[in-house]
C-alpha cells in the first residue's frame, strides 16, 4: 500500500519528519509500558489462582489434612494455622502481601518454610533447565542455519530427507519416553552413566538431553524453514548484489529475520522445558522443584505446591516477557503494531 | 479430499495403526482381562519368555497383558480429555465473534497468555485441587488443552467473520445465535475435528505422563502411564517392563498425531505443505561462473565478437541454463552485445524472455542450479581471468544493480545506514567515518529529502518512492561503471515512475554510468534509453537506436510490441494491435526463428534459425523477411 503512496514533496516533507520523530521517540516506552502493566496483571492472576488453591478443595481443607483420627479441635487449628478462619478478602490481602516480603507459609509436614524450599529444590532444577537452554540456543539457531545453507534452493536432497526424517521422530517424542528410553540405551544397557540422583556432572548428562532433545528438533526445522524463508527474499538477493561474505550475510541479514518466529515459539518451548523438567525429575530421582511438587501433591502440602505453581507461573511469566521485548528488538516493525 | 488423504503413505499407516488401537481398546479387557489380573507371587519381576511376552512386575502379574487391557483406560481417558478441552474451549474461542471490540481483546490476551503455561503444570494444580484421580487427571489435561482449542476457534471464527458475507449477515440483522450455528460453526467445523484429532494425541501424553508421576489413574486401576512407573522400578532386572508401556503410549499418540495432520494436510494442502523454494522466482546463489568456450561451434551464426575500446561492458555469447527433468533449458541463449561508457540501454521483453536473467548472469547472481557460460568484459577485464578472491570486490565495484520491488528488496530488519555503509564496507574497505560519509552523500544524489534523519530509520518507515531512491542509493554505493536498473518503477504509481527516472538520467549525466533499463515497457525505455535489445525466448531479436526506433523497427515482433502501445493520436474506435498467440515455451522451442509461430510474415526460411546480423544503417536483428528485404533494396 505504502509503494503507491505517491513520493513527498519536499514541502511536506518537514512536517511528516516531525510526526516520525515523535512516534520514534515513543514506541519503545509505550511498549515497555503496556508490557508491564499486562505483566502485572498475569502476575496478579498468578497469586489469584494460588491463592485460591486451597479454597477451591471440595469440602473442608482443614478437615482433610486431619486426617481419620481428628477432633473438632484438631480441625479448628488446623483451620487457624491455615488462615481459613478469617474473611475471604482479608486472607487474600495478606497471602499477597505475605508473597511479595518472600513469606508463602511452612510445610504442614517438615514445617521447613515454603521459601528456604524453593531456593533449596530450586537450584538443581534452575541447572537443569538453564542448561537445557543453553544447550537448545547452542545447538539449534546455528544447526539449522547451516543446514538451511546447506540445502537452500533445492541443494543436497538427500541430505534434507534424512534431516527431516530424523527431527521430526526426535521432535514426536514427549519427554517422559525419551528419558526412559535414554536411561535405557545409557545406563541400563551400556552402563555408562548414573540413572538416578544429584551428583556432579554425569548425572546432569541424561536428564538434560531427556527435555532438551524434543525442542532441539522442533527448533532445528522452524530454524531452517525460517532461514530458507528468508534466503528466498529479495532483499537477500540485494545483499548479495552488494558482494557481502558469508558472514554478513547469514548473520546480519538472514538471522534477525529468522530469529522472529523462532523466538515466539521459543518462548512456548520454554514452558515446555520447565514441565519436561517437572517430569522428567522424577524419572531420575533428582531432589528438584518437580519431585518436590509431586510429592506436596500427593501429600496434600497445600503451601508448597501454592509456592512451587508460583515458581514456576512466574518464571514462564518473566521468559515471555523476555521474548517479547527480544522479539521488538529484532523486529522494529512488531512496535508500531505493522508487523 | 478424501483421495488426497489415502494417497499419504503416513495416513494410512496412522489410520491402520489407529484402528489397531481402537480395536484393542475395545476388546482388551475382555480378552486379557482375567490374565492381567492374576498373581503369581513365584513368578516376579521375570524377563520376557513365551509365556510373558513383556516379563511380569513385581507381583509376578503378565505385564503384555496388562499392557492390552490399560488400552481401554487410556484412551477413555484421554478422549474424554479432550473432549473437555473441546467442549470449555470452542464456546470459549467462538465467544471472540460476537464480543464488541474491547472485552474481545481482553479475551484474546487472557487465552494467550494461558496458553504460554505449560499445560501439565495447570494438569497437576488441579489434580492437587480435585486431589489426584482418573477424573481430576482428565479434568486438568481438559483444561489445559481447552486454552489450545480456544485459541484455534477464535483465530477461525475471527477469520470467517471478517469475509465478505459475514459482514453482509450482520448488517442484515441476523442475530448471532444464527450466525455462529449457520455461518461459523460449519465453515470451522473441519478444522476443529483436525484440532481434536491431534489434542488426543497430546492427551494420551498428558493423561500418561501424570499416571506416570502417581497424580492420574489410581491403584487398583492403571493405564500406560502408570504401568511405566512400575516398569522403570525395575528397570535393571526388567527393562522390557519399562519400554513396553513407552512404546505404547507413543504409538497410540502418533497414530492419532499422523492422521490428524493428514486430515489437515489433505484439506489444506497450503496450509500444511512443505516449503520448496520457488528456484526460477529466488535468485540467490553465486555459484555460476563464467567459463570461456573453447569451441567455436556453439557461437551463433554471424555473432562476431564486439571489438569496442569504449566499452565498460561487453557480452559474448552468454547462456543460462537450468536443468529440467527433459534436459537443460536455455533460458538466456547466446546473447551479446556492448555497452559503452555513458549509454543508456534498455533491454525489452515479456516476462519469461529471458531479461531479468540476463542482468543475473552480468552481476554473477545466477540462482541454482542455473549454469552460465559465455564471455563477461567488464571496465576492460575479462571477469573469467579475475582471481576467484578478488572476484567479489571487482563485481561490487564495477556493477550496481537496482532490484524491481523496493518494499521487498530492503531488508526490513535493518536500518537504512546499515544497508548502505556495508557495501562501502565490503568493497572499499572504508571504515565506519568514511562509509557513513558517501552514504549520506548517495542519498543526496538520489534527493532523498533529510539523508540523516532517513539513515537512522527502518525500511518500514518509507514510501515506495522514497524506499526506490534508497535502493538506487545502495546500488551507487561504490560508484560503478554500469548500473542494472530491473523494472525500477513497475511498483510504483506513475508520478514517483517520472521522477526515478529523471534520477536515472541525472546520475547518467553526472557519473557517465552506464544504465541497463530492463523493462517489459517500450515506450518507457524509449523514452529513456540511447539503445534498445529486444529479447524473445532468451534471444537478441532486434538491436536498435532509439531514433530508429521511431521511425520504424525491422524485426516482426518489435513492430508487434510498438504497435500494442496505446497512442492518443490513435483514432478510438480502432483497436490496439495485439501480437497472436503467446510467449512459447522454453523447454520446447519451435524449430528455427522461435517467433515464427506467431508472425504474420514468416515464410519457409523461418524453419532455420535466423543470424543476429549487423545491418548497414546501424544495429542488428534476427529476421530472414528483413534480410531478405534489405538485400532486395
Amino acid at each position: 500500500m505504502t509503494a503507491l503512496s505517491p513520493d513527498l514533496a519536499p514541502a511536506a516533507l518537514t512536517r511528516t519528519d516531525d510526526g516520525a520523530s515523535r512516534r520514534t521517540a515513543n514506541p519503545w516506552l509505550r511498549f515497555v509500558l503496556r508490557r508491564l502493566v499486562s505483566l502485572v496483571l498475569v502476575l496478579l492472576g498468578l497469586v489469584t489462582v494460588t491463592f485460591a488453591l486451597v479454597r477451591l478443595v471440595p469440602g473442608d481443607p482443614a478437615a482433610i489434612l486431619a486426617g481419620l483420627n481428628q477432633t473438632h479441635s484438631t480441625v479448628a487449628i488446623i483451620r487457624h494455622n491455615l488462615g481459613l478462619d478469617r474473611p475471604a478478602l482479608s486472607q487474600y490481602f495478606s497471602y499477597i502481601w505475605g508473597v511479595l516480603h518472600g513469606r508463602l507459609g511452612r510445610s504442614f509436614y517438615t514445617s521447613q518454610a515454603v521459601s528456604s524450599l524453593l531456593v533449596q529444590r530450586g537450584i538443581p532444577s534452575a541447572q537443569l533447565a538453564g542448561t537445557a537452554l543453553i544447550l537448545v540456543m547452542l545447538i539449534s539457531i546455528p544447526g539449522g542455519m547451516i543446514a538451511a545453507a546447506l540445502t537452500r534452493d533445492g541443494r543436497r536432497r538427500h541430505f534434507e530427507a534424512v534431516f527431516s526424517a530424523v527431527t521430526s521422530v526426535f521432535g514426536a517424542i514427549p519427554e517422559f519416553l525419551m528419558a526412559t528410553l535414554l536411561a535405557f540405551v545409557f545406563a541400563v544397557a551400556l552402563h555408562l552413566l548414573p540413572v538416578a540422583g544429584n551428583g556432579g556432572v554425569q548425572s546432569l548428562v541424561l536428564p538434560v538431553l531427556a527435555i532438551s532433545l524434543r525442542p532441539i528438533a522442533v527448533l532445528l526445522r522452524l530454524v531452517r524453514v525460517e532461514a530458507l524463508n528468508v534466503l528466498s527474499q529479495d532483499y537477500i538477493r540485494t545483499a548479495r548484489s552488494k558482494r557481502l561474505g558469508w558472514r554478513a550475510i547469514y548473520l546480519r541479514h538472514v538471522l534477525p529475520n529468522a530469529l522472529t518466529p523462532v523466538l515466539t515459539i521459543g518462548g512456548v518451548l520454554f514452558s515446555s522445558l520447565i514441565a519436561g523438567a517437572v517430569v522428567v525429575e522424577n524419572v531420575f530421582a533428582r531432589n528438584g522443584l518437580g519431585t518436590a511438587l509431586v510429592s506436596a501433591v500427593l501429600g496434600r502440602d497445600y503451601p508448597v505446591v501454592q509456592g512451587i505453581v508460583l515458581v514456576l507461573g512466574v518464571t514462564v511469566v518473566i521468559v515471555n516477557a523476555i521474548v517479547d521485548f527480544l522479539l521488538a528488538l529484532t523486529d522494529p516493525r512488531s512496535l508500531t503494531g505493522q508487523a | 479430499m478424501r483421495r488426497a488423504f489415502f494417497r499419504s503413505p503416513t495416513a494410512v499407516i496412522g489410520l491402520l495403526l489407529l484402528l489397531l488401537v481402537i480395536v484393542i481398546a475395545i476388546i482388551g479387557p475382555i480378552i486379557m482381562g482375567t490374565k492381567a489380573a492374576q498373581l503369581n507371587p513365584s513368578a516376579f519381576d521375570e524377563t520376557p519368555s513365551f509365556q510373558h511376552l513383556l516379563g511380569t512386575d513385581s507381583l509376578g502379574r503378565d505385564i503384555f497383558a496388562r499392557l492390552v487391557a490399560a488400552t481401554r483406560t487410556t484412551i477413555t481417558v484421554s478422549v474424554a480429555a479432550a473432549a473437555i478441552g473441546a467442549v470449555i474451549g470452542i464456546p470459549l474461542g467462538l465467544c471472540a465473534v460476537v464480543l464488541p471490540r474491547y472485552p474481545r481483546i481482553i479475551l484474546l490476551r487472557f487465552i494467550d497468555s494461558l496458553i504460554a503455561f505449560p499445560g501439565l503444570l495447570i494438569a497437576i494444580f488441579v489434580a492437587a485441587v480435585l486431589g489426584p484421580s482418573a477424573t481430576s487427571a482428565g479434568l486438568g489435561v481438559g483444561i489445559a488443552l481447552s486454552f489450545s482449542f480456544a485459541r484455534v476457534s477464535s483465530t477461525l471464527a475471527l477469520s470467517i467473520a471478517g469475509r465478505d458475507y459475514m459482514a453482509a449477515a450482520r448488517i442484515l440483522g441476523i442475530g448471532w445465535t444464527r450466525r455462529i450455528f449457520r455461518h461459523v460453526l460449519p465453515n470451522a467445523g473441519e478444522t476443529l475435528v483436525i484440532a481434536t484429532t491431534v489434542s488426543i494425541s497430546s492427551s494420551i501424553v498428558a493423561i500418561s505422563s501424570l499416571s506416570f508421576l502417581g497424580l492420574g489413574i489410581q491403584p487398583p486401576s492403571y493405564d500406560w502411564g502408570s504401568m511405566l512407573t512400575l516398569g522403570v522400578a525395575s528397570f535393571y532386572t526388567n527393562p522390557a517392563g519399562a519400554l513396553g508401556p513407552a512404546a505404547a503410549i507413543a504409538i497410540s499418540a502418533l497414530a492419532f498425531g499422523l492422521v490428524g495432520e493428514a486430515l489437515a494436510r489433505a484439506m489444506n494442502p497450503l496450509l500444511w505443505g512443505e516449503l520448496r523454494p520457488v528456484m526460477l522466482a529466488s535468485p540467490i546463489g553465486f555459484r555460476s561462473r563464467f567459463r570461456r568456450r573453447s569451441t567455436a561451434a556453439h557461437r551463433q551464426p554471424g555473432s562476431q565478437h564486439l571489438a569496442d575500446r569504449d566499452a565498460v561492458l561487453e557480452v559474448s555469447d552468454l547462456v543460462v541454463e537450468f536443468p529440467r527433468p527433459t534436459g537443460p533449458v536455455a533460458v538466456v541463449d547466446r546473447v551479446s552485445f556492448a555497452v559503452r561508457r555513458g549509454e543508456r540501454i534498455g533491454i525489452v521483453g515479456e516476462s519469461g524472455s529471458g531479461k531479468t536473467m540476463t542482468a543475473l548472469a552480468i552481476s554473477q547472481l545466477v540462482p541454482y542450479p542455473g549454469t552460465v557460460r559465455g564471455q563477461l568484459e567488464l571496465c576492460g577485464q575479462e571477469v573469467a581471468y579475475i582471481p576467484h578472491g578478488e572476484l567479489p570486490a571487482f563485481l561490487g565495484r564495477s556493477i550496481g544493480i537496482a532490484f524491481q520491488d523496493p518494499a521487498s528488496s530492503l531488508n526490513p530488519a535493518l536500518r537504512i545506514q546499515t544497508q548502505l555503509t556495508e557495501s562501502a564496507h565490503a568493497n572499499q574497505h572504508a571504515d565506519r567515518k568514511q562509509a557513513q560519509s558517501i552514504a549520506l552523500q548517495r542519498l543526496a544524489e538520489v534527493r532523498l529529502p533529510a539523508p540523516a534523519d532517513q539513515m537512522r530509520k527502518h525500511p518500514h518507515e518509507l514510501s515506495g518512492g522514497m524506499r526506490q531512491r534508497v535502493m538506487l542509493a545502495i546500488s551507487l554505493m561504490n560508484q560503478p561503471a554500469v548500473l542494472l536498473a530491473d523494472e525500477p518503477t513497475t511498483a510504483l504509481d506513475v508520478t514517483v515512475q517520472a521522477q526515478i527516472m529523471e534520477l536515472l538520467a541525472e546520475i547518467n549525466s553526472l557519473h557517465g554510468t552506464a544504465i541497463i533499463l530492463i523493462s517489459h515497457n517500450l515506450a518507457l525505455v524509449s523514452q529513456n534509453c540511447d539503445r534498445v535489445l529486444v529479447m524473445y525466448a532468451g534471444r537478441i531479436v532486434e538491436d536498435i537506436s532509439v531514433e530508429k526506433l521511431v521511425e520504424g523497427p525491422r524485426h516482426p515482433y518489435t513492430r508487434g510490441l510498438l504497435a500494442s502501445l496505446p497512442d492518443l493520436r490513435q483514432p478510438t474506435d480502432e483497436e490496439l494491435v495485439q501480437i497472436e498467440g503467446s510467449a512459447p515455451d522454453l523447454a520446447d522451442l519451435p524449430p528455427g526463428c522461435p517467433f515464427s509461430p506467431r508472425c504474420p510474415l514468416a515464410i519457409a526460411q523461418c524453419q532455420e534459425e535466423p543470424p543476429l546480423v549487423e545491418l548497414s544503417g546501424g544495429g542488428r536483428v534476427a529476421c530472414w523477411v528483413t534480410m531478405a528485404a534489405t538485400t532486395a533494396s
